[in-house]
């Protein structure tokens, strides 16, 4: 703090959220930057969006936990009084879950990417990342205002994201015939008539009363616009030589880190030599070591 | 004086405790008030004898898991003996027994209307002895020959009554490596048969139980934490030479609230999420010249704008990252008010903060990432895990950082309020009443400070 005041000019920094300079690592990042709206693609009512989630009856109250935070008495801790508890914290709901399948066949969400979404957008989360899907559990009422903004935008492709709670297996597996996620327990179905997807089910596989549909499955075009995975026909290999670059500098320097922190390097472009050494450019060197290609060179 | 760096120390509300502290006044081996906290834990040990008693007189001996605990039951071996109603008179034996000389530190404690003895053993054993089985060993031995007088057994006349207070009182040591879970005599710290490896004895205590120790305070939990955890650390060979300074100054940022790092981030992002916490720490980074921008072209500005951020000094790096990943677990936790999602702030923050400094490493060299991605996994429902709290401070899962890990997640404890099956309250309820008992775990960060400014020109 006092080291912060010193400083007569500010300079300010400035999020990136990350590198990349095509449309996928837009894509990236625009997920990730809360600062950017989510293009709203549909809209489904409160009440089916609780019946999708399937923890409580629509216009059921809220079951609690723990008392509400007003009236629980707890021993003192400043860190308690600084940071605003979310609106289900604070009336001691529950911890819930929502948990969505993604397909490697151009969904418009990963798994992997689906955590840094929610670590930047949402407030009092727990998430977890496995193959192919992704847990998000929070307070039940935040989490039913989460689901509103994971379900209603671009993120969300009704045939190639799935809400899954039990048996999620599908992210790997071919489309069925109508462009659907593989789904065991057959959740959803395409209604020919009005062209949208139905959930049938809710995410625990439970029939649900009335159909709820989610809206029409996202076209080739827009599924390729929204695209966040390098692929061949989307954005070629060499456009992710950025994130290679990254990647390969973030793996040296953890090495040489957690080697000895203290070693003097220096540092060029993601690769390292040690201090005095003379730089040969990448393209110079033997593949392999650091000899030079030729004695001239 | 090895280090130039120095460090203020600040309290939980943001008050200056102490200036200009040399980093190594902080070490786990010169620190006068850290080295009173290894002793106390090392040479404690609790007896619940109201449970002992309820032992011996239904047979209830042996069991393997802390939900079986009446997996077997041998009430024809039972008998009664008071041994609630004469714990003063156990107390005295016990000192007698203990110490090497009279009045050398051995000291028994009567609690909760002699529910609960609390043994402490003298210096002069621990200092004589190769590790801290005696804390148990000793103690057992005591009591067994105390309780054998009370209830008047002889090998003669009830020699399987003798059979089953060695049951009760070692469990089925030397079968099993140790004792049963939930034993009545356990000290604070594992014996050193059940630990994960060398040197990680001075972190063999639960999660929860660190947090019931700073009497669920968030920041005096980090401390508490880092404490045994950099004395665990140090014991493993974790802070020798080259990691000497990374680990001293990481410590001083994430557990004493150094240059009040932890404490401002989460002021400012009291409404904030995760990431909003890592705009934050990056901005404090870039202010304090942790992180430089070194030029306006390729390599240091990627094609895409992007800037390649570069740290001249590594520890420092890992100093603020780790105490942004603090920060931001912390902030997380208590939006939610619950612990569970410690775990996977542990696990993504790293994740994120590498793509958004465009390759930097990340907290503790890729251990926090690598270790907080098991961590997530086994305290979720799905791989039928524990909750965060549950874990042993040593476990497998949570022990391969530098020391960095744990406490976080006992910070983090402290915000829940009431979410959990393994609530603190719940696993830990004794810790509560030692810390209540024994003043040393009372505002950790001011005693640390103090202790520090007391040797600050010596070190």
């Amino acid at each position: 703090m006092a080291a912060a005041k010193k400083k007569v000019k500010k300079v300010k920094y400035k999020r990136q959220y990350y590198p990349g300079p095509d449309r996928v690592s837009a894509n990236r990042r625009r997920a990730m930057d809360s600062s950017k709206r989510l293009t709203k693609f549909r809209s489904i009512p409160d009440d089916s969006l609780v019946e999708l989630l399937g923890h409580r009856f629509k216009g059921e109250s809220y079951v609690s936990v723990h008392p509400p935070l007003d009236e629980l008495v707890e021993k003192y801790d400043p860190i308690k009084e600084i940071v605003e508890p979310t609106p289900g914290a604070r009336a001691g709901d529950r911890l819930r879950f929502l948990q969505f399948a993604d397909s490697m066949y151009y969904p418009p969400m990963a798994p992997w990417l689906r955590a840094r979404v929610y670590m930047s957008r949402l407030r009092g989360i727990d998430t977890v990342v496995y193959s192919g899907r992704t847990l998000l559990e929070m307070r039940e009422r935040d989490l039913e205002q989460a689901a509103k903004m994971l379900i209603e935008t671009h993120i969300f492709d009704p045939a190639r994201v799935g809400i899954r709670g039990v048996t999620v297996h599908g992210h790997s597996l071919r489309l069925d015939e109508d462009g659907l996620m593989f789904d065991a327990r057959r959740r959803y179905m395409l209604n020919k008539e009005t062209g949208e997807v139905e959930y049938i089910k809710n995410q625990h596989a439970e029939v649900l009363d009335n159909p709820i549909p989610v809206g029409r499955p996202l076209t080739e075009r827009e599924l390729r616009a929204y695209d966040v995975t390098y692929r061949w026909d989307v954005a070629p290999y060499k456009s992710r030589s950025e994130i290679l670059t990254v990647l390969g500098r973030a793996a040296a320097g953890r090495v040489l880190m957690g080697h000895n922190p203290e070693l003097p390097l220096v540092e060029y472009g993601g690769l390292y030599i040690n201090e005095g050494e003379e730089w040969i450019e990448p393209e110079m060197l033997l593949p392999g070591s650091r000899e030079r290609t030729s004695p001239e060179g | 004086m090895k280090y130039e760096d120095k460090v203020d120390l600040y309290d939980d509300e943001g008050n200056l405790l102490a200036k200009d502290i040399p980093i190594e006044a902080l070490h786990p081996y010169k620190n006068p008030y850290m080295g009173e906290v290894y002793r106390f834990m090392k040479r404690t040990t609790v007896i619940e004898l109201e449970k002992l008693e309820d032992m011996l007189r239904t047979g209830r001996v042996g069991w393997s898991t802390i939900v079986g605990q009446d997996e077997i039951k041998m009430p024809w071996y039972g008998f009664d003996v008071e041994l609630v109603d004469n714990a003063e008179y156990i107390a005295d034996e016990l000192v007698k027994l203990l110490q090497v000389r009279p009045d050398d530190g051995t000291e028994v404690r009567v609690l909760e209307g002699g529910t609960i003895l609390v043994v402490q053993l003298s210096d002069e054993v621990l200092n004589r002895s190769y590790d801290t089985s005696p804390a148990f060993t000793r103690v057992v031995t005591a009591l067994g020959q105390i309780i054998t007088k009370i209830a008047n057994l002889h090998p003669l006349e009830n020699l399987y009554k003798i059979g089953l207070v060695k049951s009760a009182l070692w469990g089925r040591y030397p079968q099993t490596v140790g004792t049963p879970p939930g034993h009545p005599i356990r000290p604070l710290l594992k014996l050193p048969s059940e630990l994960e490896g060398l040197g990680n004895g001075l972190k063999s205590i639960m999660i929860n139980h660190i947090a019931a120790l700073a009497d669920m305070r968030t920041m005096w939990a980090l401390a508490i934490g880092t404490i045994l955890e950099q004395g665990a650390a140090a014991e493993m060979g974790y802070n020798v030479g080259w990691y000497e300074r990374y680990m001293l100054l990481t410590s001083a940022y994430q557990g004493f609230n150094a240059n009040c790092l932890v404490l401002d981030l989460i002021k400012e992002n009291a409404k904030g999420t995760v990431g909003d916490v890592m705009t934050s720490m990056l901005q404090r980074a870039l202010e304090d010249g942790v992180i430089v921008k070194k030029g306006d072209k390729y390599p240091w500005v990627l094609p895409s704008g992007a800037v390649v951020w570069a740290a001249p000094d590594l520890c420092l790096w890992n100093a603020y990252s780790i105490a942004g990943l603090t920060a931001a677990a912390i902030v997380n936790c208590a939006a939610a008010r619950a612990v569970q999602g410690v775990a996977s702030v542990i696990a993504f923050f790293p994740d994120m903060l590498i793509w958004e400094t465009c390759g930097l490493p990340d907290p503790d060299a890729g251990r926090m990432l690598g270790c907080g991605q098991g961590y997530v996994f086994y305290t979720h429902g799905l791989y039928g895990g524990a909750a965060p709290g549950a874990f042993s401070c040593d476990h497998v899962i949570v022990k391969n950082t530098s020391g960095f890990l744990t406490p976080i997640s006992a910070a983090c404890a402290c915000l829940d309020a009431g979410t959990q099956i393994f609530k603190v309250t719940t696993t830990s309820g004794l810790y509560f009443t030692i810390a209540q008992e024994f003043p040393i775990f009372r505002n950790p960060m001011k005693r640390v400070a103090e202790a520090a400014e007391k040797i600050k020109d010596e070190v």
